[in-house]
Formats: C-alpha cells, structure tokens, sequence
C-alpha cells in the first residue's frame, strides 16, 4: 500500500535512544526497589544518580540554530565585501537570521548573538566568486535541513520543510 | 486543532494541483517566448503530480477529491506581467498545502511532499526573477501569511 510509512533512519536512530534512555532507568527504577529493604534511600540515589541521570541530550535542532546564524554572518560579510550584492544579499540574512530566530523559539533556547557566528571564511574577492560561495554553502545547509525535516516530529516538520525550501530558492536567488 | 490525517493533507494536496493546473490554462495564453515554455514545464510538474496522487489515494483507498470546472482566481490575468504574479502565486499556493501534509507524513510519504514544498517554492521564485519583482524569495516558503 502506498501509504504506509517505511520509518527513516533519523527516526529510528531517535526512537532507540529514547527507548534506551527509559529501558536504563526502568531498570534503575527496578534495582532502587530491590535494594530499597536494605540500603537507606540516600545511598541508594547518590549511587544511581551519577549514572541515570545524564544532562539531557541537546535538541537535535540545537545545531540548525548556529548553521542558520553562521549563514547568515556569511551573507552579511559578502554584501561588507560587495556592496554592489547588497541589495540581493541582506533580505537572505535577514531571513537566515529569521529561521534562527525560530529555531530557538521552537526549542526554547536563547538566541546567541550574531557576533558569535563569525564566517569560518572570507568571502571571495570577486563577486561572481562570492555568489559561488554562498550558493554552496546553502546547498550544504540544504542537505542538513532536509535530513532534519525527515526525521523531525510532526509538530516540527513544517518550519523545517520551509527552511530546506528557503534554502533551496537562495540559491536559485543568487544564480 | 485536530493533524489531518495523511489522507486528509494530500487530498487536500490534489485539490491544490488541480486549481494550479487550471490557473496555468489562463497563464500561459498571455505570455510568449521562454516565459511560455517555462509556464508548459510548470503545468506538466503540476500534472505528473495530480496524477501520481490520484494513483497514490485510489491505491490507499482514500478519498479523491474531484476536479472542478473551473476555480476562482485570486486577480484576474489580463496581461505578461498579472500572469507572471499569478504563476508565482500559484507555485507559493501549491507549495503550501504540500507544506501543510509535512506534518501528517512520514518516511517516503514525506520525502515527496517536500521534494514537492522546494520545487514549487523555487518556481515561485523563478518566476518573480521573469517579473523583474523584488524580493526574490520569500522567508518561510508555504508558511501561512
């Protein structure tokens, strides 16, 4: 049937680490009953603490916010470089800072600031070159969002299929 | 609000390929040259996609939504430079529904609903390159506005 879902692989991957995470503390659940007649509770806990309970896993959304915010200091650095490119170039920061801006909203952190997402390099000398540039790289970031929209929860699934769109008409914007 | 099942969304999908099939009937009677072509390729990826649908829902024994007669325009055409705002229009509207079946999708169901999400967002943005209109993109494509 054609609408049944093969689960991608991203999901999988989530689900076995959720599945994994409860299965250690249903058994720590299990071992604290078992040993709750004999050891005093205190123990007990300072002895299962250190190991049941890791900091939470970052949200795997966590690294879109920083590659939105470094897409965004790349385009602003070209249009420093290019003024002529300006016109075309901000309104694609503004919208990378925008997806950024999201991002965080939807995962409940702070926004870091733009300044720390320094371009990891210098825009090309020439414009032609720079436009080449900024097309790989939302390419790049293209290919990132995508396997994050696969394997995002349905709640989540829409802003990243816009983000993998909005990448993709970037690049045909910079042609 | 209650998810659409994924039935529901790419029903709701074919609806939207069907206006946008319509809409390319009246666009590209009023455009020439490359614009012409570009609007026959779009009407084709709007076709092949109405069709792979209405397979896909028969197949699943979901509901196929009928097409229309005909389906009211947001403006009317009556020029090059109404139907390349219609076409981009159109593409951004499309663009949206497959948006919308994202979240009711999963695996392969939702891979082609956003292969279809940046296909049509990048048509909409070709077009408004044939327009001369500014901005070329817009920031979260098929998002409600």
């Amino acid at each position: 049937m054609v609408l049944t879902w093969p689960v991608g692989i991203g999901r999988t991957t989530q689900r076995d680490q959720t599945s994994g995470h409860s299965r250690r503390k249903l058994l720590s659940a299990g071992a604290l009953l078992v040993l709750g007649g004999a050891v005093t509770p205190l123990t007990g806990c300072d002895l299962f603490d250190r190991d049941d309970q890791p900091a939470p896993p970052p949200d795997p959304l966590r690294p879109m916010v920083d590659e939105s915010l470094a897409l965004a200091a790349a385009y602003r650095a070209s249009a420093t470089a290019h003024p002529e490119l300006a016109d075309r170039l901000n309104p694609i920061a503004e919208t990378h800072t925008a997806h950024a801006t999201e991002l965080a909203r939807v995962i409940g952190v702070t926004l870091p600031s733009p300044a720390s997402a320094a371009p990891t390099t210098a825009p090309a000398a020439d414009p032609n070159s720079a436009r080449a540039g900024l097309r790989a790289l939302e390419k790049t970031a293209q290919q990132s969002a995508t396997a994050a929209c696969a394997a995002a929860p349905a709640e989540r699934a829409a802003l990243l299929g816009s983000i993998v769109a909005a990448r993709a008409t970037h690049q045909e914007a910079l042609k | 609000m209650r998810q659409p099942s994924a039935g529901e969304a790419l029903a709701s999908a074919l609806s939207a390929e069907y206006a946008a099939i319509y809409a390319y009937g009246r666009i590209g009677v009023r455009l020439t040259g490359a614009a012409r072509d570009a609007a026959r390729q779009a009407e084709a990826a709007h076709r092949r996609r109405r069709d792979a649908l209405v397979v896909q829902l028969t197949t699943g024994g979901g509901v196929v939504p009928p097409d229309r007669a005909g389906y009211a325009l947001p403006f009317p055409v009556t020029d090059r430079a109404s139907a390349l705002r219609l076409a981009a229009e159109m593409e951004e509207r499309t663009a949206a529904h497959w948006r919308a079946a994202l979240a009711s999708t999963t695996g392969a169901d939702r891979d082609q609903a956003l292969a279809a999400l940046v296909e049509y967002a990048v048509r909409a943005t070709r077009w408004r390159k044939t327009a001369g209109s500014t901005p070329l993109t817009v920031p979260f494509p098929g998002r409600p506005t």
